[in-house]
């Protein structure tokens, strides 16, 4: 979610809130010790961080009803941001700037993590999807990455075969438990097997071969298993291995060279997507499941302290 | 009779007088090569390759001269064969080698010659300017390449079959076989009767066979065939050569001779028995059902069949029958009509390919004949079985197809009584105009079968405003307005319309002013819709909003792709609204920082409208995309859908065509309402992006986003 104008309503509320909290909190500084949990300033504060944190929870239940019509999850969205934003402040307010002992230490630094996590998972919203934007022009479904690559292949395979006339490449079978060895073996063995796989094509065989070399041995292995740490996985290196191969190449197989060029750019935003996209959602692995655990640990917090 | 004697390479003969050479030298077995020349026909000397040496100036041409006494013929002197060999190897120059006829039969006359002539690669130059080919007629494939106007066929026609169809049309190096006034010749009055065809000596002209067609049946005898009344006057060339391709069944009672939805190539034409025709997909349009109150927060939106009593949509049709691929309609509240002996149906599925309209059960034992395309062509140009389908439409069918174009349902038996033999039925090939904008309006048409395209002129190009099936009318803007068509009206496939003439037409609104009101209506919706259009197609200056159909689109599925995160709750939500099936998918072109989702777009051009064989899904006149309740669920609209935005969703056994209904229950699109990012909107484009585009704001329809209903 981009944090722009449309946000000002939710800022001057939530700046709003956090000054009334200050200026409540300013006179107990001045006369007597800062309020505590158990005082009567304490408990609003509390109590008001406390439902901010509920309300913030809830965001995932309302992403799981998504037809529910109880307020567009923008919305949700947006006080989610802000009043989970504005919860640690009040929790601090609430606590008199102390983290306590045992349970209420623990509580108030897993707090702190949930916050971060959500302020970093915040600028990452922010700012990642203009990189996928920009960087990505290709993108595809996420989901779908794994059958586009396995597409990116067998298009490698039919451009040369096409160019040089025969190509035989190894290929792993398409369902390994078919094969009568592969299933006495088991699925480990299966996986592992390869056939052996003739493509003809119609181009001559002689002077593509520089090019087929060059295919079968720096672009299929990076189509067949990207990695980063490729050769080809770097533009400009691929395209300084692509001029020399270019050199040796009649005209007439200077477009299938092109063309291979253009499918490894595809599979490099494809790498680079797997990447941005695990960055935009891998924080929520720490955000999410703590989040929990800090509300679960809130509700014991607020049963101890009122019961006792 | 008096005889004339000569001598032909050294014979002395004699003959009657007014034989020619090319006769006298066949009668006494010495074979002069010809290409122009039957025996049937009458001789014309054009190809020169029967070309002999008579002892004058020049050759003679030995099929057009007469012997004369005393007369010395040399036919193959050395001089004689190298003057023959320099023709054939001028008409090999112009010839495609191998011709379809060489390719098929290898009995390509010209190549035939050349081979024994040595002729392989002529040394003169190809001619560059292609003459094409002409596929319009479904028997016969025209390729002018292979054509070496030798005007056989042209004698064929018109002097064997007395058709006068096929003339020379063009001169010098332009010229070529034309069909009446240079017309294609599916577009031409040819009855395929097949004569061109066996004249031709190359494979200029040869017979169209539907390849790995196997009709199951009996095969019939051509001979057979043509004792049948309906065949009277049918080519018995044309069925020698077509041979398998109608057959005869024998269908016990019960038993289901088509579907509806199930695609198909073959007409039936019932010659005994009766069959019943019915929809038995339920009548019900597809909608949401609609949770009141409080509840109305938790409930996800069912999709469920109601008809036209148990909900009412605005701008229901009110149509009171189902147009189907018959000589009958089907009436709407009980959908099923009987077809006798002598009626044809499963014209449109056989000539375009669309989907059945129907289910058709044999209600007694029946017997059928079952006929591919080339077959049911050959029939429709036949005047005499074309007279009486007409005649039995007439009869039976003109009434309900008037009555089913909902403007004329109260009209009385006598005024249709009165327009019955006043209507002219007229017929169009694919691509054929039908009325041109800006010519004067004289009448009024009614579509019997196939689709019409109404298109509009417009400084950047056609803008295509509908398409027209069965039971549609069109012309009245033009009769009711100023006189002059307000658009082009082009046959999409094969297309038969009922005309009303102007004078008729103003009859009638005269006579029923309610027609006149209801039509005025009609017309000013229109005429408003084509205007808005019109408005909104201002030339744009950037190229991928065009080349994205995106100028073509009225509400789109946009996600920002600055603010999209990818969590595809739009998805989650679409799919949770339908019944746990996704109306849209998070994947299509990108314009500028957008990503325009697939899901339905209401297409200014709707392809999916095309070919629907009952005609059922529609655009509304606030120019959306609606599917009406007799949907047999053929799965048509989602095949021609160009951009994948529609589906079919099934109720039990039976489908229905579904779009996005922008959940239609609810004030906001559910995938609108469940992105948690600001990122999704429906949208109108032109107004969306009219600023990027810098066009003008042109409509004050809607606001911008999520309020395309």
């Amino acid at each position: 979610m981009l944090i722009d104008r449309s946000h000002r309503g939710w800022a001057m509320a939530s700046a709003a809130i956090l000054g009334a909290a200050v200026v409540a909190y300013v006179p107990y500084t001045l006369r007597s010790a800062p309020p505590g949990g158990g005082t009567m300033l304490g408990l609003v504060y509390g109590t008001t961080a406390f439902g901010f944190m509920a309300y913030a929870t809830l965001l995932a239940l309302r992403k799981k009803f998504p037809i529910w019509r109880i307020g567009r999850t923008q919305s949700w969205m947006r006080g989610h941001l802000w009043l989970g934003a504005l919860s640690l402040p009040l929790v601090l307010l609430h606590s008199g700037f102390l983290f306590g002992h045992g349970l209420t230490s623990i509580l108030m630094w897993l707090f702190v993590v949930v916050w971060a996590s959500g302020l970093f998972g915040a600028w990452l919203q922010h700012t990642m999807p203009r990189r996928l934007l920009r960087e990505v022009p290709m993108e595809t479904i996420y989901e779908q990455i794994g059958r586009v690559r396995a597409q990116l292949l067998d298009e490698g395979d039919a451009v040369v075969a096409d160019a040089c006339g025969k190509l035989e490449v190894e290929v792993a079978p398409p369902r390994p438990q078919l094969l009568p060895a592969a299933s006495a073996a088991g699925p480990a063995v299966a996986s592992h097997l390869l056939v052996s796989v003739l493509r003809t094509g119609s181009g001559g065989a002689d002077a593509g071969a520089p090019l087929r070399d060059f295919y079968l041995t720096e672009i299929r292995p990076f189509l067949e298993a990207p990695s980063r740490r490729h050769p080809v996985a770097d533009a400009a290196a691929a395209a300084v291995m692509a001029a020399k191969v270019r050199a040796l190449l009649p005209p007439a197989l200077h477009a299938p060279l092109e063309d291979l060029a253009n499918l490894c750019e595809e599979e490099r935003q494809l790498l680079r997507q797997e990447r941005l996209h695990g960055t935009l959602h891998a924080w929520l692995i720490v955000h999410v499941p703590l989040a929990y655990a800090v509300m679960v640990l809130a509700v014991v917090h607020l049963v101890m302290a009122l019961r006792f | 009779m008096s005889t004339v004697a000569l001598t032909i390479d050294g014979r002395e003969i004699a003959v009657p007088k007014g034989t020619t050479i090319f006769d006298a030298a066949r009668l006494n077995g010495i074979a002069i090569p010809t290409l122009c020349h039957q025996q049937n026909q009458t001789p014309v000397g054009v190809c020169r390759v029967c070309v002999v040496d008579v002892g004058a100036r020049v050759y003679a041409a030995s099929c057009i001269r007469e012997c004369e006494p005393g007369m010395k013929v040399q036919t193959a002197s050395a001089p004689v064969v190298q003057a023959r060999t320099t023709l054939i190897e001028m008409l090999m120059a112009d010839h495609p080698t191998p011709c379809a006829r060489q390719e098929r039969s290898g009995d390509c006359e010209l190549e035939t010659m050349a081979a024994a002539a040595g002729v392989s690669q002529p040394r003169f130059a190809r001619r560059l300017s292609p003459r094409g080919r002409d596929d319009s007629s479904l028997s016969i494939a025209v390729d002018h390449e292979a054509c070496i106007l030798c005007d056989r066929c042209v004698r064929g026609c018109d002097d064997i079959k007395k058709n006068m169809v096929i003339g020379r049309s063009g001169r010098g190096y332009t010229a070529h076989i034309g069909f009446d006034l240079d017309l294609p010749m599916g577009s031409s009055t040819c009855v395929s009767c097949g004569e061109c065809m066996v004249s031709c000596p190359t494979g200029a002209l040869t017979n169209k066979r539907v390849v790995d067609a196997q009709l199951e049946g009996d095969r019939l005898d051509p001979e057979w065939i043509l004792q049948l009344p309906v065949f009277k006057g049918v080519s018995g060339t044309f069925l020698e050569l077509n041979q398998g391709a109608v057959v005869k069944r024998s269908i016990p009672a019960g038993e289901t001779i088509c579907r509806e939805g199930e695609f198909g190539s073959t007409a039936f034409y019932i010659l005994e028995g009766t069959v019943e025709v019915s929809i038995n997909t339920p009548i019900g349009h597809v909608q949401q059902q609609d949770a009141g109150g409080l509840s109305r927060w938790f409930r996800r939106i069912r999709s469920t069949l109601a008809d036209r009593q148990a909900h009412t949509r605005t701008e229901e049709s009110g149509r009171r029958y189902i147009p189907i691929d018959a000589p009958v309609d089907l009436p709407y509240e009980k959908p099923i009509a009987e077809l006798a002996a002598g009626d044809l149906f499963g014209e449109m599925t056989c000539m375009s390919f669309h989907p059945r309209s129907a289910t058709v059960r044999a209600k007694t034992p029946v017997v059928v004949l079952e006929m591919l395309r080339n077959v049911l062509d050959i029939l429709q140009k036949n005047k005499t079985f074309r007279a009486e389908l007409d005649r039995k439409y007439r009869q039976r069918a003109l009434e309900t197809h008037i009555r089913s174009v909902p403007v004329f349902a109260a009209m009385p038996p006598d005024f249709i009584g009165y327009l019955r033999e006043r209507v002219e039925l007229m017929r169009f090939s694919p691509g054929e105009v039908i009325v041109r904008q800006g010519d004067a309006a004289d009448a009024f048409y009614l579509v019997r079968m196939g689709f019409v395209k109404v298109s509009e002129r417009h400084p950047g190009g056609d803008v295509v405003l509908t398409y027209l099936g069965r039971g549609s009318y069109f012309g009245e803007m033009g009769l009711l307005g100023g006189g002059v068509r307000t658009a082009t009206c082009t046959a999409l496939d094969h297309v038969d319309v009922v005309k009303i003439a102007g004078e008729d037409f103003h009859l009638m609104l005269s006579r029923f002013p309610a027609v006149r009101e209801a039509l005025e209506k009609v017309a000013q919706e229109r005429a408003a819709m084509n205007q808005r259009r019109a408005a909104a197609t201002e030339t744009v200056p950037i190229d991928d909003f065009l080349n994205q159909g995106l100028m073509e689109a009225q509400s789109l599925l946009v996600l920002d792709l600055e603010k999209c995160t990818r969590c595809d709750q739009c998805v989650k939500a679409c799919a949770d609204a339908h019944e746990g099936v996704t109306r849209l998918v998070r994947e299509g072109l990108r314009f500028d920082k957008y990503l325009v989702a697939t899901s339905c777009r209401s297409c200014r051009d709707p392809l999916c409208m095309v070919g629907c064989p009952v005609g059922s899904i529609r655009r509304r006149n606030s120019m959306e995309i609606i599917i009406e309740d007799w949907c047999v669920g053929c799965g048509l609209c989602v095949r021609n859908c160009p951009y994948g935005n529609l589906n079919l969703h099934a109720f039990g056994a039976r489908r229905k065509a579904t779009g996005c209904d922008l959940c239609m229950e609810h004030d906001e699109p559910s995938c609108v309402y469940a992105c948690p990012h600001d990122a999704a909107h429906r949208v109108e484009p032109l107004t969306y992006f009219g600023g990027m585009l810098g066009i003008r704001e042109q409509t004050a329809k809607g606001s911008t986003e999520g309020t395309s209903k």
